[in-house]
């Protein structure tokens, strides 16, 4: 999220591949430019990076290291360095790969997601003990980004150690606008998003507001008065954008603006008052 | 930024032209077509108009985003969205001309792009109502233009899918 906004450029090596990349970025973001598959489960471009889930790591040389040493990075956290060595695939980084997934499988027995990849990092079933829980939260802590990124902050990790979890502490900060969920790697926050005109979320009943016109659902009521704050402050100009209009209607309505007809009949409409 | 996207909304004819070749062009899935980022329509009896992003000098699309996923391309001048798209809709609310829109079927927050350069809605219209140029065209270039150009759908579908 936070690239560097110099021009600076450092030269490394991904793979064998040589790479000039701005200075600052991150590893990670760097070899996936390249084409570069590299897994991650707690990254996303528009978030700053966490470095909880240790899926992302890659082994590393910086120069005048002795060739036999290599270390191990969080590549989501890692900024490139001029005359960096990076391996994103290789034995040792598979096999740590492997272990992060071994433990997620045993903390979320039930996620299709986390079983997946950890068949595509050779662990078919879990060497921990089960936690006993239809919970599919790996703590990735996406949700309590995204949710912060947003200007709500609705989402809290509570507790400590292998009991931590997210939760909502204070509703009133929830505007239901569903990121959170639909961003969660594992789905693992529940929602129904228009159940007869209604939403759930956290454990909060939201309405739902609709266009006059088209009936498409734009949002909760709480959610479009925080979008309408936000375009306030940030002293938007045109005071259509803060009508409750689906865009198909207001494509509609410039269009009835911009045409002569429409304005003779306006404005005759306008004589006979 | 030589060329530029330039709309005549009085010259469309509401043939959905533009809207099938921006589909086409912006379809991540083959066979899978994407909501077009331009649309036309009828306003009255009388009047058609063909709408797509005026690429504002201050987007409030850009002004709301809460992550910075909406840049503009200095090439292009066009408002670009990137993958640091959250999905939180609030450009889709905030742009004046509903020209920020979200796509249920691909399940992504589009806008035109002008399609990095090389607009597919422009090099089909067959009236001249889009035209992707460094100037304007007169009424007279784009009749002679219109004359040479089949305006049946369906032969155009037939061209865009030879290519
Ligand atoms: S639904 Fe509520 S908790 Fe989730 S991101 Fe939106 S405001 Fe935050
Ligand atoms: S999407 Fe709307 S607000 Fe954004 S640049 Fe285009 S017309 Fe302007
Ligand atoms: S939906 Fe995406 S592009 Fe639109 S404001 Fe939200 S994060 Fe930005
Ligand atoms: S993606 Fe890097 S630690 Fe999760």
């Amino acid at each position: 999220m936070s690239e560097a906004k110099t021009n600076e450029t450092v030269h490394l090596t991904i793979d064998g591949r040589e790479v000039d990349a701005p200075k600052g970025a991150m590893i990670l973001d760097v070899a996936r430019g390249m084409g570069i598959d590299v897994p991650s489960l707690c990254a996303h471009p528009g978030l700053e990076p966490f470095g909880a889930c240790r899926l992302c790591v890659v082994e590393i040389q910086k120069p005048g290291w002795d060739d036999w040493y290599k270390q191990l990075v969080t590549s989501c956290l890692y900024p490139v360095e001029e005359g960096l060595k990076v391996w994103t695939d290789s034995d040792e980084v598979r096999q740590n790969r492997s272990v992060v997934l071994d433990l997620q499988m045993a903390r979320v027995p039930e996620s299709d997601y986390i079983r997946e990849l950890g068949r595509q990092y050779g662990v078919e079933k879990t060497s921990y003990a089960e936690r006993d829980t239809k919970d599919t939260c790996i703590m990735c802590t996406i949700c309590v980004r995204a949710c912060e990124a947003i200007g709500r902050s609705a989402i809290a990790t509570l507790s400590r150690g292998p009991d931590k979890y997210v939760d909502v502490p204070n509703k009133d900060a929830c505007i239901g606008c569903l990121v959170c969920a639909s961003l969660c790697p594992t789905d693992a926050i529940p929602f129904t998003a228009n159940d007869n005109g209604k939403r759930r979320i956290w454990d909060k009943e939201f309405d739902l507001v609709t266009d006059e016109r088209t009936g498409e659902v734009l949002g909760t009521p709480e959610y479009l008065a925080h979008v309408q704050k936000r375009a306030e402050g940030n002293g938007l100009v045109w005071p259509e954008t803060l009508k409750q209009e689906s865009a198909k209607v207001k494509r509609y309505e410039y269009a009835r603006k911009l045409s002569r007809v429409a304005d003779v009949e306006d404005r005759l409409a306008d004589e006979a008052k | 930024m030589s060329k530029r996207l330039y709309v005549t909304p009085y010259r469309c004819i509401d043939c959905k032209v533009c809207e099938q070749a921006c589909s086409l062009a912006n379809t991540p899935v083959p066979g899978v077509p994407a909501r077009p980022r331009v649309q036309s329509f009828k306003v009255d009896d009388q009047n058609n108009f063909v709408l797509l992003c005026l690429q504002c000098d201050e987007p409030s699309c850009q002004a709301v985003c809460p992550v910075g996923a909406l840049e503009r391309n200095p090439e292009t001048g066009a408002i670009e969205v990137n993958d640091k798209c959250i999905g939180c809709g609030f450009c889709v609310r905030a742009c004046p001309f509903g020209c920020m829109d979200y796509d249920d079927t691909h399940n992504e927050y589009i806008k035109c792009d002008v399609c990095k350069g090389d607009p597919a809605c422009a090099k089909y219209c067959p009236t001249g109502a889009l035209v992707w140029s460094d100037k304007p065209w007169t009424d007279q270039e784009a009749e002679e233009y219109a004359k040479k150009k089949s305006s049946d759908p369906f032969t155009i579908a037939l061209e865009m899918t030879k290519k």
